[in-house]
């Protein structure tokens, strides 16, 4: 092993080894033993992230993105005299800058591999990470070239992956500790469920060894260097909720719930599939990142050579051309149109083109120049036919918004995204654990990890989707949450709103603060989670919030941890959730302020925040706080087990994001790692991208393309703002987060705490609304309406068809066929058997008549054959006669 | 009168049908065995006059008179040692009381 990757694959692979000593033999050990494995596996599978996590660290190079350009520049700049001498060098405007840095490298210059060795250390700095892959499923004889369609099982462990493990491993780790107390009733031989009304065995081991593939999956996901191979993932993901969500499935609701779940997730991987295909289809590949060998050639050379085609090095343009010549549109999509001139086919450049350039094995390997002056490709293939242009590969545009669209789908059912939302908030049927684990470090993150892993898939158009489905997904929810009495359902409309946050910051540009809110919002949900299954479990399994009330004084830290959790999610100053909001509204705001039309993106996750500290605060008075009525009176709790991972996951809610300087809200140190994977093409793609505005706010800074821009872009609408005030989008939407935040907070203590306010009052002044959120926004009954009820006839005809069509046409046949048979058998026992035994008894009767010739009389005998030669020779002569 | 084939194969023909009478009529085995006799002696004539008459058969008739007459010694031979037998069993030659053969 050339790299320390190694780990993370042990890590992968110790949940795995734990699920499969459960399934083999977790129901014959007794009490805790199974899951205490499940907890060593995944514990173990912790140790290895932080190691490898600490080894990353230390592996990482050092230096800024800055530096980095100049030395790109200065290594672009020995191109020309390096790659080949029959490139001329004159046609391209020398700058001072680059001529000096050729100067300085002459050695290079002189040796003809100089070049390579100089692009490897570039290419390698600008996304550090640690690769390896086996061959899974190789497709031979279906590309040209050999190894073409190959699918493989890798890993590629970028900063955004070491950082997603150490989340996933240390928050799973927690979970299951938790859950070591939290099923502890499992532990029973005999369990009696209440709400299924049934006596039923323990099932503590089952439980774990779902937990251990649950985790498996997820590792294997954030793993994986290859879309299929997230593709497995993705579903045993599905599978592992499945089985967890329907964990008391003796109870109508639970497998209901774990059917809904599975259902709706179909829907959304059905796009992710469409999207997988049209991608192998039009790039072959589903690698994430090119892998590259230096080939000598026959005269000596040293050329470096594309081994395995990364998918987004398929999709974006590359740095320059064969003859090493830069090309302008690196990292972008490059749109082109087909004409034909002089009966040559010809690529034209145009940014509305309906076909995209894709830069395959053959074209990067082979002979191609950039685009010339008039803005058109050539390429010379010498396994295509030769010929100008029309060498280069192309695919329709709309295929790759399709693609895109498609693979955001999947993650739109995974991340229960609008309008695939509704499994959500009824996986709150399984275990508490279960939700906990659904909705921080697994299921749901996956989808978000996932827009941000294949984010340079994603046409400008998808990511306008990505951001609205989130700004919506985000506002829907959180007024859902407001009306929800149900302790979980509340923390999962939370969920499902914060999801659209991140769905919201990915698209609109914000890619770290995207996975940077995924990161901090697994700590804080976690310890939300836990902290409501502290609650049911001290409650002895009530959920209602309204039943609750006053539990303050008598589960303290849960109730002090719970605080930090609700604190978190509100945005609260210093509270991780503070630093990753904060770039997800400040990103909305750069995006909005770019472009005016797009303002709803700003507003509605605005309001949203609002709403959110709103009813997180009344989840805390409501449950905490003391009341008259209904007050919990037995109370307790829990136990150790269960608290100390409640300690830790508050303290982590606080501090997970700090930086150097705690009150800097963009000097987090988290996100300035995660910032490490951001996708290269981020920097430069055109059209709606964030960054862009940036880059023409803050040319000469350093930190351009690290932080969103402290001034508003000069032809944005807010530009004034700056002028006058000095503002920029920080200012103005930290200000607005924290003011919306900071009412919401103060409307919670009004109703809840100091009561100026009835609910039941506002509830009956707005029945319109109350009714709305009530119903979840009629989504339910929409697509029971749509789908579920039209299914369903659909079915119970398909079922009357069946019993009256097919069924009686079955029937029928053997009706006929026992007819048939029938008639069959009288012809068989009569005319076949008849003739059989008339034939023996022929014979038998010839038989027994010439028995009597044979007197055993040899006088007899001689006279038969006297006779029989005087009739012989007879009828001889009388033959011979007639025939002359 | 000339003496011709014709008059031999005549005799050959009454000889062959006196044996062939002998045989189916006589009940006493000897006298079935004596027919047998003339019966191939009346094939005898018949080669004899055939190799008289016919150059063709010169030598065939003669070579195949002698095989004849072999056979008949060796036939004879063991048609006595069956009589023999049989008379040792049944204590009479009758054809006849010869019929465990029968169907």
């Amino acid at each position: 092993m050339s790299n320390p990757g190694f780990l993370y694959v042990i890590a992968t692979l110790l949940p795995l080894a734990s699920f499969l000593l459960l399934f083999a033999g977790g129901k014959r050990w007794p009490g805790r033993v199974g899951g205490l494995i499940a907890v060593g596996g995944i514990g173990g599978a912790f140790v290895c992230s932080l190691i490898g996590f600490l080894l990353f660290l230390g592996a990482m190079p050092k230096h800024g993105h800055h530096d980095d350009h100049a030395k790109g520049a200065a290594v672009q700049a020995t191109t020309p005299a390096a790659g080949s001498g029959t490139q001329p060098t004159a046609t391209k405007p020398a700058e001072p800058g680059k001529e000096e840095a050729a100067a300085t490298k002459p050695a290079e210059a002189a040796h003809g591999h100089g070049h390579a060795h100089a692009h490897a250390d570039d290419h390698d700095h600008d996304s550090f990470a640690w690769k390896g892959s086996l061959s899974w499923v190789a497709l031979t004889g279906f590309g040209s070239d050999d190894g073409g369609l190959d699918i493989r099982l890798g890993y590629y462990i970028d900063s955004l992956g070491a950082i997603m493990f150490l989340m996933v491993t240390f928050i799973a780790s927690l979970i299951h500790i938790f859950a070591l107390g939290y099923m502890s009733e499992e532990l029973q031989p005999t369990v009696e469920d209440h709400q299924a009304h049934v006596t039923r065995k323990g099932r503590f081991p089952r439980f774990f060894m779902w937990f251990s593939l649950f985790c498996f999956s997820m590792l294997n996901l954030v793993l994986a260097d290859n879309l299929f191979q997230v593709f497995v993932s993705w579903e045993l993901v599905g599978v592992c909720s499945f089985g967890l969500i329907g964990f008391y499935y003796e109870r109508q609701s639970a497998t209901n719930a774990a059917n809904k779940a599975f259902i709706t997730n179909r829907v959304g991987d059905a796009g992710f599939i469409i999207g997988l295909l049209i991608l192998w289809t039009q790039c072959g590949t589903l690698t994430f990142h090119t892998t590259t060998e230096t080939v000598t050639t026959r005269s000596g050379r040293q050329v470096e050579k594309v081994k395995q085609l990364g998918i987004f090095d398929a999709l974006r343009a590359p740095e320059h051309d064969t003859h090493k010549d830069p090309i302008k549109e690196h990292g972008q999509f490059v749109r082109v149109r087909h004409i034909t001139e002089d009966d040559d086919h010809l690529l034209q450049m145009n940014p509305a083109g309906d076909h995209v350039v894709i830069w395959d094995k053959a074209t990067l390997n082979g002979h191609f120049h950039g685009p010339d002056e008039k803005g058109r490709f050539e390429a010379y293939l010498s396994d295509r036919d030769g010929g100008h242009g029309h060498g280069m590969k192309t695919m329709p545009y709309w295929m790759l918004v399709l693609a895109g669209v498609g693979i955001f789908l999947g993650c739109v059912g995974k991340s229960a995204q609008f309008p695939l939302q509704v499994w959500l908030p009824d996986a709150m049927e399984g275990p508490t654990p279960v939700s906990a684990l659904v909705h921080s470090a697994t299921m749901v993150a996956a989808g978000v990890y996932l827009v941000g892993r294949v984010y340079p898939l994603f046409a400008p158009e998808v990511l306008l989707t990505i951001a609205y489905v989130g700004a919506i997904t985000a506002f829907i929810a959180a007024t859902i949450a407001i009306v929800q009495t149900d302790i979980k359902k509340v923390l999962a409309y939370s969920t499902v709103s914060q999801l659209g946050f991140m769905m919201l910051g990915l698209g609109v540009g914000g890619w770290v603060y995207g996975l940077f809110h995924l990161l901090t919002h697994a700590f804080f949900k976690a310890l939300l989670f836990l902290g409501s299954g502290s609650v049911i479990h001290g409650c002895h399994h009530e959920q209602e919030m309204t039943k609750m009330g006053g539990l303050h004084a008598k589960m303290r830290t849960t109730s002090l941890t719970m605080l930090v959790g609700v604190l978190a999610i509100c945005g609260t100053p210093l509270f991780s959730g503070w630093y990753s909001k904060d770039g997800i509204i400040v990103a909305a705001l750069s995006f909005a302020s770019l472009n005016p039309e797009h303002m709803a993106l700003f507003l509605l996750p605005l309001i949203g925040a609002g709403i959110t500290a709103f009813y997180m605060f009344r989840l805390w008075f409501v449950t905490f706080t003391p009341r008259d009525e209904h007050v919990y009176e037995h109370a307790h709790e829990s136990p150790r087990v269960m608290t100390v991972p409640l300690i830790i996951l508050a303290v982590c809610s606080v501090v997970v994001a700090w930086g150097p300087r705690p009150w800097d809200v963009q000097g987090s140190a988290l996100e300035h790692f995660v910032h490490h994977s951001q996708p290269e093409s981020l920097k430069v793609d055109t059209g709606i991208n964030l960054n862009t505005a940036v880059l023409q706010a803050e040319p000469d800074s350093a930190r351009a393309e690290n932080v969103i821009a402290n001034t508003f872009a000069r032809d944005s609408w807010l530009h004034p703002l700056t002028v006058k005030l000095g503002w920029g989008p920080h200012d103005l939407a930290g200000l607005l987060a924290l003011v919306v935040a900071g009412l919401g907070v103060l409307l919670s203590f009004a109703v809840y705490y100091w009561r100026v306010f009835d609910p039941q009052e506002t509830r009956e002044r707005f029945p319109w609304a109350y009714d709305l959120f009530q119903n979840k926004w009629h989504f339910d009954a929409l697509y029971s309406a749509l789908l579920v009820r039209p299914t369903l006839v659909v079915g119970y005809w398909c079922k009357a068809f069946d019993q009256k069509v097919i069924d009686g046409l079955i029937h029928g046949l053997a009706h006929l066929t026992v007819l048939v048979s029938r008639f069959d058998g009288k012809v068989d026992n009569g005319l076949v058997d008849g003739l059989v035994n008339l034939t023996g008894r022929v014979v038998f009767g010839v038989g027994d008549w010439l028995k009597g010739a044979q007197t055993g009389l040899i006088r007899n005998y001689v006279l038969f054959m006297a006779v029989a030669a005087v009739g012989i020779f007879a009828v001889v002569s009388y033959v011979l006669a007639m025939a002359g | 009168m000339n003496i011709g084939l014709t008059h031999y194969l005549i005799l050959g023909a009454v000889l062959f049908v006196t044996g062939l009478v002998c045989m189916a009529s006589k009940r006493n085995a000897i006298g079935v065995l004596m027919g047998v006799e003339l019966v191939l002696n009346a094939a005898n004539i018949n080669f004899l006059a055939f190799a008289r008459y016919n150059q063709t058969f010169a030598i065939e008739g003669m070579v195949f008179t002698l095989f004849v007459i072999v056979m008949a010694a060796a036939e004879a031979a063991i048609a006595l040692a069956i009589v023999l037998n049989f008379y040792n069993n049944h204590v009479s030659v009758d054809v006849d009381a010869a019929e465990e053969l029968r169907g």
